[in-house]
């Protein structure tokens, strides 16, 4: 009986392979892993959201994505990205969605050779460099390039203190560790760090904690609209000090959730949020404008920067398969090879994040112009002047 | 050796074998790393099926155990930020799993003691409390990497072997998930399985014949764990990566999800279960976009609806629906009983005559209610006293303190010349009491014989090791044939190897007789041994019983039907509303007129 | 620690206590009167809150719809059930009552725009959608395995979340939301500021446990419910089949998880998942209860509000760690005195 259960079992498996493969024939490849399901489903979603308004040709060549959902679970991501790199045998991975689940597929790439462009958090990634994560791009701002516009901040406003309070997850922790060096640097002492959990109903003690340390400033480092509700229990308390938020804040429901308590905040993020009051020499508000645009009226509603982190990967893609294609036909490891080649040539790509100058040693590539330093004022996004 | 000597399982192992060998030649690689998921999770979930499915404790923490075996390999094998006491063991695979297995265990026997000790719903949530438990505490320490995890292991390498390969690590992975199996269903064939398999709905009974149900529960738990860290040794060199993700309460409630579907009754079920739940994942990701026209989040949903869908139609899962498909026209497997096995060393029975039983003004209150009142009787070896009287009389109450199953309010009860306060259930079966009982107390879909070998549980000694690796084939040869001697001593001797649920209830009681007179007592209390039998059956009994008198065994019997029960014992209590109201021969009783009124109500 | 944040603590822990209590609450009516674990008792509570904030937010309300399916999937299974082979071949009008009632509801919240009519009036519509949700949910789900083993109750249970959660992030997104709070005023007491919010929690939670005692202890349909658990027989003979005693009891539960939604999401943010954490502190409550006792469960329940809030305080990334470890002793303690309830199943 297990014989034949097994038979079964192997004729879905042949047919699953099957229905993989008669999918229409492209000549370049790129797979997509996102998390649109699970607890990391509001960063998986844009970035689901935003692979129609990636690039469907370059040079003459025809790019065919193959969107994956891996749930959530790191698990799940290696068995997609392995099933890209065998079954669809693609040139390129843009994801996946969490920082742990981009931690597990980095040897797998790197022994096959598949450029992998994550729109992950986490610096550590890309670095420090070694022979695997030379496959590994990292399309959004390295988390210290954030936190040191932040610090600068404090520093020239007068912040001496200042109480963290941060999601349980991996970008609290990142976001933790890049801080607490960086603040260290500037003389501001770390005086609190809170944890919470995103579904909490209920932050009243970690904002007594903080309350009772006095900090001059507090950070609040969460993903999405779970970075809203530390901020208001604070000011339910009673606290008036500045609140600094992180890019995970910029979004549009964090002003519709915040309404007038998140009045003051100060965070960094791209240029995404105050794209009418940048300055039109600004290289990359072309970019980011037409996307938002294009993801409104696919979607109906702004994105958060987690899709603009994939698209970003598209038009690096973009920069970089004319080039590749002089290495080798898509589809073979010489094409894969040089595409990482040339990825790693890219300079002064103005996308919707900022300006990516991509070198043997920096993955990430962004420098000033890929954070803005903004401010909530009258309940809109403004410019910190 | 022809196929119809072996078992089902060798059958289905020599089948399997060659099929699994070649998958790696046939398959892609993508395949084959779902085909190594598969088996970890068949490994994990083999866990789940010996504690849940047979001992029927329910589990969400499986997944948990499975961390803490992963989170070790992984720390070891990473081997950086070793503190240097432990520097020795870093590097090497075999000190991940060792050192991974001993931490499991220590964590399970730790937990093992705190939950399994809880009853009904507790025990589920009990698990689910210290599975979230540590699945928080991996992310929050720091040495494991926090929330984003251990990267950086090096490929597996075995003996030389390199396994870096999804195919290398496919041999391995399987061959371990076979031995897991064949472990776990040599377990269940011996003595200790007998005693876990009792666990679900037989813990009064199986504590009454001498085994110890915690014990048995704590070995069911030890063996799911140890799977788990080896699945967890194997998943993390597999992945080469460990996340607190895969190990969280959701983890464990797939582990779940898939005992479930596979068939939480079978052995096999937990690799039909993996295979299910990760085919049926894999394909709805496939499928669902094109049925549906559009790349939507609708995997879950249509899982889940699936999972009811399948509780509805088939609750005992794939595998219980494949097996009542299939059962019905083949035979369980009969394991062979040598005829010739010797004997088991029997107990110094007392000289007839030598007083065995003495209840000494015994009285037990429930509430305001007084069950037994004032009660005192004794029984010698070599005779049998009836206990006869109308229903709610306290016959049963008085039984369960006999078998210390409950504890009188006063009075005290010797036995063969020691009180019996403070003992157990357990220590009566060990001292040479045994019983029967009124509501028949069996397991109904192990085979009679199995049911027998239960009462010669502590005439044996041999553990789990030695039962998963066979050693114990002499020892169970010998219960087995006692087992055996018993059944056909009492006339079920043909009917060795049908399932005991079959039966009808005449034959049930007879059964429970074989299974006490299993433990080799010297005193036997029958609780209406002969409810349901036909006449022949009763007359067979009582040459039964008067054989086993003559043998000197002393035997205390409640019966309603008089004609019996008058024409066999040696003497009667009569109990009425609690109260001793006569005691004697048998003739003077069936004259006494407090026992007519009490039976007839006067009216003559 | 000084006493005005203890006082605060212990504030912030009776609010959540609160909510676990209710959740406890209904727990343990549908446990007592179907032997089910209602797991996802917490979706009632997040879609309550998901549903009224997209009320005003004035973002489509999709609830209906889902109401919609599940009432037509329960007229297939009725007629299925009534044209099988054996079959009593009946099939009543008033069937059709609960799908025509989600058709009008579906087709109300999707065409009336809904962010002017009142906070009142977008609570009420919110019950109005949850509550038959929880009934349809019971005909569809678990009335046809309605005396199976406890062990697949409790896995079609988790079944049952899982697509709830998936279909709750197919209606809501994935982002959280809140709503208004009922009012923005407090109460002075000594030097800590009591929330409305707080006083309202606590106040509903308070007459929702009165009532429920009343409804069990002393009116007759109570008893009948309670008597449903115990004696099918006896409470079919008395007009209460187990099937009405079944959807009676989860559209109760389904009534209180909507008001403990609507209470909550002014204070905090609501996501599609949040529900399974809320409702196994519930449970956690119910189980210290001994899935019998309603005042032990709310005690339970108040109990893991506390032990939360402190922990919290204390070490705020162990506060998981704690709150289920200290479960353990409880438990432990919960099954020794409680012992031979349950003990041969």
């Amino acid at each position: 009986m297990f014989a034949k259960n097994l038979a079964v079992s192997l004729l879905l498996g042949a047919f699953m392979a099957g229905g993989a493969s008669t999918q229409a024939l492209a000549q370049v490849k790129i797979g997509v892993v996102s998390s649109s399901t699970g607890p990391i489903a509001l960063v998986g979603i844009p970035q689901k959201n935003s692979v129609p308004l990636l690039p469907t040709s370059v040079a003459g060549q025809t790019i065919q994505y193959i969107p994956l959902d891996d749930g959530s679970d790191p698990t799940a991501t290696v068995s997609a990205f392995k099933k890209l790199i065998t079954e669809d045998k693609v040139d390129a991975i843009i994801g996946p969605s969490g920082s742990p689940n981009a931690m597990g597929v980095i040897q797998f790439v790197a022994e096959a050779g598949v450029p992998m462009l994550a729109p992950v958090g986490t610096a550590a990634v890309v670095l420090p460099m070694t022979e695997q994560k030379k496959w590994v791009f990292k399309t959004t701002q390295n988390d210290d390039l954030i936190a040191a516009a932040l610090i600068d901040h404090m520093a020239k406003t007068g912040i001496k203190t200042v109480g963290f309070i941060g999601t349980a997850d991996p970008y609290g922790d990142n976001w933790l560790k890049v801080f607490g060096e960086g603040a260290a640097k500037r003389n501001i002492k770390l005086v609190g760090s809170e944890r919470f959990q995103r579904q909490d109903t209920s932050l009243t003690a970690q904002g007594l904690k903080i309350l009772s340390a006095a900090p001059d400033a507090v950070l609040i480092a969460a993903p999405g609209s779970s970075s809203v509700l530390p901020q208001i229990t604070l000011y339910d308390q009673g606290y008036r000090g500045k609140i600094y938020q992180t890019h995970g804040a910029a979004l549009p429901d964090f002003l519709k959730l915040g309404g007038k308590k998140v009045e003051g905040t100060i965070l960094a993020a791209s240029l995404m949020l105050v794209l009418d009051q940048v300055s039109d020499s600004h290289p990359s508000k072309k970019a980011a404008t037409d996307y938002v645009a294009a993801y409104e009226k696919l979607n109906g509603s702004k994105p958060a920067t987690f899709g603009a982190n994939v698209f970003d990967a598209g038009l690096l893609l973009e920069r970089a398969i004319p080039v590749a294609l002089k290495g080798g036909e898509p589809g073979s490891p010489a094409f894969r090879s040089a595409l990482r080649d040339a990825l790693e040539q890219v300079k002064e790509l103005p996308a919707t994040q900022g300006v990516y100058n991509l070198t043997a040693a920096d993955h990430s590539g962004f420098d000033e112009r890929g954070r803005e330093l903004i401010t909530v004022s009258g309940g809109k996004w403004a410019l910190v002047k | 050796m022809t196929m119809a000597k072996l078992s089902n399982t060798a059958r289905i192992l020599l089948a399997l074998v060659p099929v699994l060998a070649a998958l790696p030649l046939v398959l892609p690689t993508y395949q084959i790393t779902l085909a190594n998921n598969i088996g970890i999770f068949s490994l994990a979930t083999l866990g789940l099926i010996l504690l849940t499915g047979v001992g029927g404790m329910t589990s969400f923490g499986q997944a948990a155990f499975v961390g803490i075996g992963a989170y070790t390999t992984a720390y070891f094998a990473v081997g950086v930020d070793l503190p240097p006491v432990l520097a020795w063991l870093g590097g090497s695979p075999w000190s991940g799993l060792l050192v991974g297995l001993a931490l499991t265990l220590a964590v399970a026997a730790l937990l093992g003691a705190l939950t399994l000790r809880l009853s009904g719903h507790y025990l589920p949530l009990g698990t689910i409390a210290w599975g979230l438990s540590l699945s928080y505490l991996f992310g929050n320490l720091e040495f494991l990497g926090g929330h984003t995890g251990l990267s950086g292991m090096p490929a597996l390498s075995l003996f030389g072997i390199a396994l870096d390969r999804a195919e290398g690590l496919f041999y391995l992975i399987w061959a371990v998930l076979l031995v897991a199996v064949l472990v776990t269903l040599n377990l269940l064939d011996s003595r200790e399985g007998r005693a876990i398999r009792a666990l679900r709905g037989g813990q009064r009974m199986s504590e009454s014949m001498g085994v110890n149900s915690f014990r048995a529960k704590m070995t069911a738990f030890l063996v799911a764990a140890a799977f788990a860290s080896v699945a967890g040794w194997l998943y993390a060199y597999t992945q080469r990566f460990v996340s607190p993700a895969p190990f969280s309460l959701q983890a464990g409630i797939d582990f779940m999800f898939m005992a479930l579907i596979g068939g939480v009754g079978h052995v096999w079920g937990a690799v039909i279960g993996a295979t299910a739940v990760t085919v049926l994942k894999q394909g709805l990701q496939d499928w669902l976009p094109h049925l549906l026209g559009r790349t939507g989040n609708f995997e879950s949903i249509v899982f889940g609806l699936l999972i009811v869908a399948l509780m509805q139609w088939a609750p005992g899962g794939i595998a219980g629906w494949l097996a009542g498909r299939l059962g019905s026209h083949r035979r369980r497997n009969a394991p062979a009983v040598p005829a010739a096995a010797d004997p088991l060393p029997r107990r110094t029975l007392p000289k007839p005559g030598e007083l065995v039983l003495e209840v000494q003004r015994v009285t037990r209150k429930f509430g305001g209610l007084t069950a037994n009142n004032n009660i005192s009787f004794t029984v010698k070896a070599g005779e049998i006293l009836g206990v006869i009287g109308p229903n709610g009389a306290g016959k049963s109450t008085l039984f369960n303190q006999l078998s210390r199953v409950d504890t009188p309010t006063s009075g005290e009860i010797r036995f063969r010349g020691h009180a019996i306060n403070g003992l157990t259930a357990r220590d009566m079966a060990g001292a040479g009491l045994s019983r029967t009982f009124q509501h028949v107390k069996l397991l109904p879909t192990m085979t009679v014989l199995e049911n027998v070998a239960i009462g010669a549980h502590r005439r044996g000694t041999k553990g789990v090791v030695a039962a998963a690796l066979r050693l114990d084939r002499d020892e169970e040869a010998r219960l087995l044939a006692e087992a055996r001697r018993q059944l056909i001593r009492v006339g079920l001797g043909d009917l060795l190897h049908v399932e005991a649920g079959s039966l009808a209830l005449g034959q049930q009681r007879i059964l429970e007789i074989a299974r006490a007179l299993c433990s080799d007592p010297c005193l036997l209390l029958l609780d209406e041994p002969a409810a349901g039998l036909r006449h022949l059956e009763k007359q067979a009994l009582a040459t039964l019983l008067e054989t086993l008198r003559d043998e000197g065994m002393a035997i205390l019997l409640v019966e309603h039907d008089m004609d019996f029960v008058m024409g066999l014992v040696d003497r009667v209590f009569v109990m009425e509303f609690g109260q001793r109201i006569a005691e004697g021969l048998p003739e003077t009783i069936q004259t006494n007129p407090a026992v007519l009124e009490a039976y007839l109500g006067g009216v003559e | 620690m000084n006493l005005q944040i203890v006082m605060l603590l212990g504030q912030d822990g009776l609010t959540n206590g609160a909510i676990y209590a209710l959740l406890a609450l209904s727990i343990l009516l549908v446990f007592t009167v179907t032997r089910i674990l209602l797991i996802p008792q917490g979706e009632f509570v997040s879609f309550a809150a998901l549903t009224m904030a997209a009320m005003q937010g004035g973002t489509p309300v999709r609830l209906g719809w889902l109401l919609l399916a599940l009432a037509l999937g329960g007229v297939v299974m009725d007629l299925y059930a009534a044209y099988r082979p054996g079959g009593r071949r009946r099939f009543a009008a008033r069937a059709l009552v609960m799908p025509v009632y989600a058709a009008v509801l579906a087709a109300a919240t999707t065409l009336l725009p809904l962010d002017g009519i009142g906070a009142a009036a977008q609570a009420a519509l919110t019950v109005a959608l949850i509550v038959p949700l929880g009934l349809t949910l019971y005909r569809v789900f678990y009335q046809p395995i309605a005396g199976a083993h406890s062990l697949v109750l409790l896995i079609v249970s988790i079944a049952v979340h899982v697509v709830l959660v998936g279909v709750g992030l197919l209606m809501f997104g994935p982002e959280g939301a809140r709503t208004e709070p009922f009012s923005d005023s407090g109460l002075q007491l000594g030097s800590v500021m009591l929330n409305s919010q707080t006083l309202w929690v606590v106040a509903v939670s308070l007459l929702l446990i009165v009532a429920l005692y009343l409804f069990f202890g002393k009116s007759l349909y109570g008893k009948a419910l309670r008597a449903a658990a115990v004696n099918r027989l006896g409470a079919e003979l008395v007009g209460i089949s187990p099937e009405l005693a079944g959807k009676a009891s989860f559209a109760l539960a389904a009534l209180i998880g909507s008001l403990s939604g609507i209470l909550i999401a002014p204070i905090t943010t609501i996501y599609f998942d949040s529900g399974f954490i809320i409702s196994l502190k519930g449970f956690v409550g119910a189980i210290i209860g001994g899935l019998a006792s309603y005042p032990l469960a709310a005690l339970g329940a108040l109990f893991i509000g506390q032990a939360e809030s402190f922990s919290t305080f204390w070490a705020s990334s162990y506060k998981e760690v704690i709150v289920f470890t200290l479960i353990l002793p409880v438990l432990l303690w919960r099954s020794v005195s409680h012992k031979g309830a349950e003990d041969e199943e």
